[in-house]
């Protein structure tokens, strides 16, 4: 958890960092094959997607590595939305990614909470900014959506939580 | 799953309803379709006046009080997957051609 534990000849531990870029690159992939997957999700709702990376980051929170978790989401929201978005969907990835990240550093640390109900609160509340900002860009008429997004965000949510639990059981790469 | 992922999930459930039913105990039949183009309006007329309106980008249809895109040059077609509109308040946005259809 504490980079002082390294031989205390580099300050950064290269393994994490490593490891860092790598999650960074499994984001980007996974949030890739997603916006080709939300295609057929978007009569649904437009643009919707499973926010599978985020299970990426919920896992990061949960190892306790809440700075590590903040910096994969800065650096894949940034990235994406250089790739592949417009400055308008880095505004709504941003406030919406932002919030969860956030929501879901602040419940983690609830014994009564777990990562499934983390992963849900933060897909909710990341749909539910989404839309704030959204309100803000193209005006009042989208809160229509605010009923789907709320019940899609919970669905996506546990879906990504489940993944996240599955994660964090089977994978020896977060124990650095 | 613990005790607090259960409050969690009965919360976003609450929210839903409550928003099913707030949402649709607000909204009320449209009078008006606008259409906007890069935040010009380009069309205003009654919702009652069939129409297939061309912005040059998007096909705007307003057919019996329900609007919809039916076509678009853009490649997410988001604005066409998105359906019918009927309501006040209601709206159809194209992002990439900058085209926005709002009812009033």
């Amino acid at each position: 958890m504490s980079s002082k534990q390294s031989d205390g000849r580099n300050k950064i531990n290269i393994k994490r960092l490593t490891l860092y870029a790598m999650l960074v690159a499994v984001c980007l992939i996974v949030g890739y094959l997603e916006s080709i997957l939300s295609i057929s999700l978007t009569a649904i709702a437009p643009g919707i997607k499973i926010g599978l990376s985020n299970a990426v980051v919920l896992t990061l929170i949960c190892t306790g590595d809440i700075k590590g978790a903040w910096a994969i989401n800065i650096a894949r929201i940034c990235l994406s939305a250089l790739l592949f978005g417009s400055p308008i969907s880095f505004f709504l990835s941003l406030s919406g990614g932002v919030a969860s990240t956030l929501v879901a550093c602040l419940l983690s640390r609830l014994k009564s909470v777990s990562i499934i109900g983390i992963s849900i609160a933060g897909g909710v509340l990341h749909n539910v900014f989404q839309l704030v900002a959204a309100v803000f860009i193209t005006g009042a008429g989208v809160v229509y959506y605010l009923p789907i997004l709320l019940l899609l965000g919970g669905v996506c949510g546990a879906f990504c939580g489940v993944m996240a639990q599955l994660i964090f059981i089977k994978s020896k790469i977060f124990k650095y | 799953m613990k005790k607090g992922d259960f409050i969690i999930i009965a919360t976003v459930a609450l929210a839903a309803i409550l928003s099913v039913v707030l949402l649709f105990s607000l909204s009320k039949q449209g009078s008006r379709v606008i259409i906007k183009q890069n935040n010009e309006v380009v069309y205003d007329e009654s919702i009652d006046k069939n129409v297939n309106f061309n912005t040059g980008t998007n096909v705007v249809v307003v057919k019996d009080g329900t609007v919809f895109v039916s076509e678009a040059n853009c490649k997410n077609q988001v604005c066409v997957a998105s359906g019918k509109i009927s309501k006040k308040g209601e709206s159809i946005i194209c992002l990439p051609n900058k085209v926005m259809v709002e009812i009033k």
